[in-house]
C-alpha cells in the first residue's frame, strides 16, 4: 500500500490543474452580481430592491454562521456581535473616511472613491471581526454545548452594550480633519442612537458580489479536507481526534472564519442604507439568523441560503400585497416556477460534474425566486386577504410547521444539487452482507 | 533505540483512589500481533486510552519507534503512528464512508487556506490521491461499493470494518482494536481473524488487540498480556496464558474446595 505522498505524486498534472476549477466559481459571482443589479430594478421597484439588498446581507450572515454552527458544531448564539463588530468598522470607515478625504459625508453619488472606501472598511470590518472571532473561540476549547451558547451570547451583549457607550458622533468634517485619530480614538459612533449618514455604497451588485464570494468561500471550504475536520468535530469530538485532528486548531480556526465572512455581512449591511446602532449586536438579531441556519439545515450552505432569502422575502410579502412587484402575473409566474423545476431538475439529472451541478442550481434559483414573488403577489390580491394584519403569526406559524415536518432542516446537511443526481449504480444486493474477508 | 516497536514501561494512572492502571508494561515489536485480555473492567480501554494519549499517565513511559510519546496529545500521538478503534463504534456518522476515511488521510496532508479557497493544483491534486486512496483501502475491505452511503447506514459489521479501515488510512506504525469483534457471529469473527492477519501483512504494523472473545485471541495472538484491577498479571504465549493459575483465578475467582466457581465472565463467554 502506497503512502499519501505516493499517491499525491501519482496523480498527473493533467489532473491537478484546472483553471476552470479555479476560475469559473468567480466568473460566476460576477456574472450574478452583474444580473441582479440591472435587471432586478426592472422587474420590482425601489421598495423590493432594499429588500433584495437586506436579503443578501442575511444570506450571507446565515451562510457564515453555519460555517460555526453548522460545519464545526460549535453553537454559537453571538452572531450579530460579529455582524456589528463588521458593520461599526467599515462605516466608520466610509463615513470618517469621506470626511476626512472630501471634507463632507453626505454626498449622495456613488462615485468611486466612495466606493473604494467601502471596500477598505470590509475589509478592515472582516479582520476585526475575525480578530474578535479569535477570542471568542479561546473558551470553546473548554466548553461545548450550552455553556458554549452562553459565553458566545454573553459575548454578543458585550458588544451591544460597549456600542451604546462610544461617543457622539462627529459631523464637522474640519474638526474631524485637524485631529482625526484622537477623534477616533473616543469611538464616536454615536452611542445608541446608532451610527447616522453612512452612504448606501452597497448597492444590489456590491451586495450580491459579496454574497456570490462568501458562498463560494464557504462552499470550498466545505468541501475541502479542511472542512471534513470541522464536520467530524461536529460528529465526535473523540473520533476526530484520535485520527489526528487538532481540535484546539479547527475549532477557533471555525470561529475566526465565521466570524470574519459575518463581519463582511456586517460590513456590507452598514452600507445598505440603514443606521447601524447597538440593537444589531443584540441577541434578537443573533437568533434571526440562527433560525435561517437551523430551518435551512445545519450544515447546509444552499439550505440557509433558500431559508434566509424565503424568510425575508416572506416577512416582506406578508406585509401586504401592494407593494410586491410592479404588475402582477399570476399564471406566468406559475409556469415560470414549473419550468424553472423542469429545467434545474433536468439539469441535475444530467450533468454529473459537481462544479456544474451548483451553477445550475444558481442559474435556477433567481428564476424561481423571482417568480415566487410574482404568485404571492396574484394570490394576495385574488384573495382579498390583508396578510400584513396576521403577519408574524404566520410566520411563527411556518416555522413551528417546518420544524415539525422538518426537524433537521429544509435540507439536513446535504446541498440542493445533491438531492437528484444521475442514476447511480444500484448497490449489488448480496455485497452487503457482514464478514467480508479483504481481498488478499 | 529499543527493539520493540511500541514501548510502554510501567505507565499509570489513578482517578481518585482508583487505580485504573499500575506499572503495566507493553512492549510490541514491529510485525507483532499482541493481546490483551482481563475480565470487565480489568482496565483494558484505559490502557488504550493512556497509549493514545486520552489520558496522560501519572508516570512511567511511553516510545513509539524510538521516539517519546508520553503526554502527547491524542492527535500528535496519531500523527506520530499509533492509530486505534473504538469499543463503541465512534464513526462520522452523517458523513459518507467515502469522506470517513479521507479524514483518515487527513493526518497525512496539508490544508493550508488559501490552497482550499483558490483550489490551487497541489490542493486538487492531494484531494484526488486522498479519494484514491480511499477508495483503494475501501476496495480491499469490500466497502467500495458503499463509498457514497451515510456511514451510520452501514449494517454493523462493515461500520467495524469501517473503522479499522479508518485507522489504516492514517498510515499507522501500531494498530489497536478494541474489541473489533463484538457483537460478530462465528463465522465473522473467523473473517475478523484473518483480516487481522492480512492487515498485519500487508501494511507491515503491530496490532495490539483487546478481545473478550478467547477463541478469537489464542487463535491469532502471539503474545497475551493479561489483566486484572489494573495490575498486569500475566504476559506469555496463549498456550501458557491458558492454564496459568492467576489468570483462571481473576476470570473465575479463588478456587473453593467445596463450591463450584461461580459461572459467568469465564474465558469461554
Amino acid at each position: 500500500m502506497k503512502n499519501l505522498a505516493q499517491n499525491i505524486a501519482d496523480v498527473p498534472r493533467s489532473v491537478a490543474f484546472r483553471p476552470a476549477t479555479i476560475l469559473v466559481p468567480w466568473l460566476a459571482c460576477l456574472a450574478v452580481a452583474l444580473g441582479v443589479h440591472h435587471y432586478l430594478p426592472m422587474i420590482v421597484d425601489e421598495y423590493w430592491v432594499n429588500v433584495f439588498r437586506r436579503m443578501g446581507v442575511f444570506v450571507m450572515a446565515a451562510v457564515s454562521l453555519n460555517v460555526v454552527n453548522g460545519f464545526a458544531g460549535q453553537f454559537s448564539m453571538g452572531h450579530a456581535g460579529f455582524m456589528a463588530i463588521g458593520a461599526y468598522v467599515a462605516a466608520g470607515f466610509s463615513y470618517y473616511g469621506s470626511l476626512y478625504f472630501r471634507g463632507e459625508a453626505n454626498v449622495d453619488d456613488f462615485m468611486i472613491q466612495g466606493t473604494l472606501l467601502m471596500l477598505v472598511g470590509i475589509v478592515a470590518g472582516a479582520f476585526a471581526a475575525a480578530g474578535a472571532g479569535y477570542l471568542v473561540g479561546l473558551p470553546s476549547l473548554r466548553l461545548r454545548g450550552d455553556y458554549l451558547a452562553i459565553v458566545t451570547l454573553g459575548f454578543g451583549e458585550i458588544i451591544r452594550v460597549t456600542l451604546e457607550l462610544t461617543g457622539k458622533q462627529v459631523y464637522d468634517a474640519k474638526a474631524f480633519q485637524d485631529a482625526p485619530l484622537s477623534t477616533l480614538a473616543t469611538l464616536p459612533f454615536n452611542g445608541s442612537t446608532g451610527f447616522e449618514r453612512v452612504l448606501p455604497y452597497a448597492n444590489l451588485f456590491w451586495v450580491w458580489l459579496f454574497v456570490g464570494v462568501v458562498c463560494v468561500v464557504a462552499y470550498r471550504i466545505k468541501n475541502s479536507s479542511a472542512g471534513r475536520a470541522f464536520l467530524s468535530i461536529r460528529e465526535d469530538e473523540i473520533a476526530a481526534r484520535s485520527m489526528g485532528i487538532d481540535l484546539t486548531k479547527y475549532k477557533v480556526r471555525a470561529f475566526v472564519l465565521a466570524a470574519f465572512l459575518g463581519g463582511v455581512a456586517g460590513a456590507i449591511y452598514a452600507h445598505t442604507g440603514v443606521n447601524p446602532s447597538p440593537t444589531d449586536a443584540g441577541f434578537q438579531r443573533s437568533f434571526d439568523i440562527i433560525i435561517f441556519v437551523v430551518l435551512g439545515g445545519l450544515g447546509s450552505l444552499s439550505g440557509t441560503a433558500i431559508a434566509a432569502t424565503l424568510l425575508t422575502g416572506l416577512s416582506e410579502v406578508l406585509r401586504g400585497p401592494e407593494s410586491i412587484v410592479n404588475s402582477p402575473a399570476g399564471v406566468w409566474s406559475l409556469a415560470g416556477i414549473a419550468l424553472a423545476l423542469a429545467v434545474g431538475s433536468a439539469l441535475l439529472k444530467a450533468v454529473g460534474n459537481r462544479g456544474w451541478r451548483v451553477l445550475a442550481v444558481a442559474s435556477v434559483a433567481p428564476v424561481l425566486l423571482v417568480c415566487f414573488a410574482y404568485l404571492a403577489q396574484w394570490l394576495a390580491t385574488a384573495w382579498g386577504v390583508k396578510l400584513s394584519d396576521y403577519r408574524m403569526i404566520l410566520y411563527a406559524l411556518l416555522l413551528i410547521l417546518v420544524m415539525l415536518l422538518r426537524p433537521n432542516g429544509l435540507l439536513g446537511v446535504r446541498e440542493v444539487w445533491e438531492l437528484f443526481g444521475p442514476e447511480k449504480p444500484a448497490r449489488r444486493p448480496g455485497a452487503v452482507g457482514p464478514g467480508k474477508e479483504p481481498a488478499p | 533505540m529499543s527493539e520493540f516497536l511500541l514501548d510502554a514501561r510501567n505507565i499509570s494512572i489513578a482517578f481518585g483512589g482508583l487505580k485504573a492502571c499500575q506499572n503495566l508494561t507493553l512492549q510490541i515489536p514491529a510485525g507483532g500481533l499482541y493481546g490483551l485480555i482481563g475480565p470487565n473492567g480489568a482496565g483494558k480501554t484505559t490502557a488504550f486510552n493512556l497509549l493514545t494519549g486520552v489520558y496522560t499517565p501519572q508516570s512511567g513511559s511511553i516510545h513509539l519507534d524510538g521516539r517519546p510519546i508520553t503526554g502527547l496529545p491524542p492527535h500528535q500521538i496519531a500523527k506520530a503512528g499509533l492509530s486505534r478503534t473504538f469499543q463503541n463504534i465512534r464513526l462520522f456518522g452523517e458523513l459518507s464512508v467515502l469522506d470517513n476515511i479521507m479524514l483518515g488521510c487527513h493526518l497525512r496532508g496539508r490544508h493550508a487556506l488559501v490552497r482550499t479557497l483558490l483550489r490551487t493544483p497541489a490542493f486538487v491534486a492531494q484531494e484526488a490521491a486522498m479519494r484514491t486512496r480511499a477508495m483503494d483501502l475501501l476496495g480491499m475491505f469490500n466497502l467500495a461499493h458503499l463509498a457514497d452511503e451515510q456511514a451510520r447506514s452501514l449494517p454493523y459489521g462493515d461500520q467495524r470494518r469501517l473503522e479499522i479501515c479508518r485507522a489504516l488510512a492514517t498510515e499507522p506504525k501500531v494498530l489497536l482494536l478494541d474489541e473489533p469483534a463484538a457483537g460478530m457471529n462465528p463465522s465473522e469473527k473467523k473473517s475478523l481473524a484473518q483480516s487481522i492477519r492480512f492487515i498485519r501483512d500487508c501494511f507491515k504494523l503491530a496490532v495490539l488487540l483487546i478481545e473478550h472473545d478467547m477463541g478469537l485471541v489464542m487463535d491469532i495472538c502471539e503474545k497475551i498480556t493479561v489483566l486484572d484491577h489494573g495490575c498486569p498479571i500475566a504476559f506469555d504465549v496463549p498456550a501458557k496464558i491458558q492454564c496459568d493459575p492467576r489468570v483462571c483465578e481473576a476470570y473465575l475467582g479463588e478456587p473453593a474446595a467445596d463450591q463450584p466457581a461461580p459461572a459467568g465472565g469465564g474465558p469461554a463467554a
